[in-house]
């Protein structure tokens, strides 16, 4: 249910940028991914390519590889309805799926995803209808993307032992802004995973003294 | 108003990407699981890619901002704030943008 104010919110700024209602439906439809979805409106109201929208997509939703790992001996074998599961996992069924008894009943899950994106088309839909009637000039109703990824990263730090990887991604930013302003983002991504790979190694050897 | 064709395209782009990103574990398994490098990845990129996301969505928007940065450092710090407490996604989001459109809007800061 916490899905229809969202939906609601997207389908309101995506016809607010210029794009027709049902394509505010279609994107969740076959899209389904909230923060990537966001994060489309203003690229597509600047016309950037299609490979510029895909390559961002891609960054947005990184995040998704690691999802699938946790997950891998939960999700039914069943083509179809595994299938369905994989697309449909979004943060939202993810985080639902997770906290479910490894013993869930596995038409159980592919209800939770469906009703979540029902919710979502349903939102989108009705704010797409609502943002065709009018047109608001407010600025700074698309800092919903910036709230939507200010929740995701509290979410995340949450969940995690250590805000390292916060305190290092900050420190990436810097570093990547004032070298390259215009791709400060997949510059700073960059540096992370080189962190990552930094720190992994290091705790690889105090684990194990001696190899290497 | 913004060309359908070109929206449709962007849309099967987005989808397909996305589905590779969910799909790559299940296809990819046996190879990403032979390796720890992306266990340890695993733990520490989700909460590194947000922070980077909402950083630059955050500078992104102060610099629109003639008054910037404090209205979005002030809307981030009460989203942050708001969900670390309450858990309840949809109230911190419309809580921070409202505030944040009524600070730009009114130039309250």
């Amino acid at each position: 249910m916490g899905y229809i104010p969202l939906g609601i919110v997207f389908g309101f700024l995506f016809v607010q940028a210029g794009a027709s209602w049902w394509l505010a439906v279609l994107t969740s439809l076959i899209v389904f991914a909230g923060a990537a979805q966001y994060m489309m409106i203003p690229m597509l109201a600047a016309g950037l390519s299609v490979g510029t929208i895909a390559l961002a997509t891609a960054i947005v939703n990184l995040r998704h590889i690691f999802y699938g790992l946790s997950l891998l001996n939960k999700l039914p074998q069943g083509t179809l309805a595994r299938w369905y599961l994989v697309f449909g996992l979004t943060d939202e069924t993810y985080s639902v799926l997770t906290t479910m008894p490894p013993s869930t009943d596995h038409r159980m899950m592919v209800l939770i995803t469906f009703l979540n994106q029902t919710w979502w088309v349903l939102g989108t839909l009705i704010g797409a209808l609502i943002g065709a009637q009018a047109r608001v000039t407010l600025t700074g109703l698309d800092f919903a993307l910036a709230s939507l990824f200010a929740v995701l990263t509290v979410e995340q730090w949450r969940v995690r032992k250590t805000s390292a990887p916060l305190w290092v991604a900050l420190t990436a930013y810097a570093v990547a802004y004032p070298l390259a302003p215009g791709h400060a983002l997949v510059l700073s991504i960059a540096l992370c995973i080189a962190a990552a790979m930094v720190l992994h190694a290091r705790s690889g050897r105090v684990k194990e003294p001696g190899h290497d | 108003m913004i060309d359908s064709g070109y929206v449709v395209a962007v849309l099967v782009a987005m989808g397909l990407v996305t589905f590779a990103l969910r799909a790559l574990p299940f296809v990819a398994a046996q190879w990403l699981q032979k390796h720890p490098a992306v266990q340890s990845l695993g733990e520490f990129l989700p909460l590194a890619i947000m922070t980077l996301l909402l950083t630059h969505a955050v500078v992104g928007a102060a610099q629109d901002d003639s008054n910037g940065p404090v209205p979005e450092l002030i809307a981030v710090v009460l989203v942050a704030g708001l969900q670390w407490r309450g858990k309840n996604a949809l109230w911190s989001i419309l809580a921070g943008t409202g505030l944040y459109v009524a600070l730009r809007n009114f130039n309250l800061a």
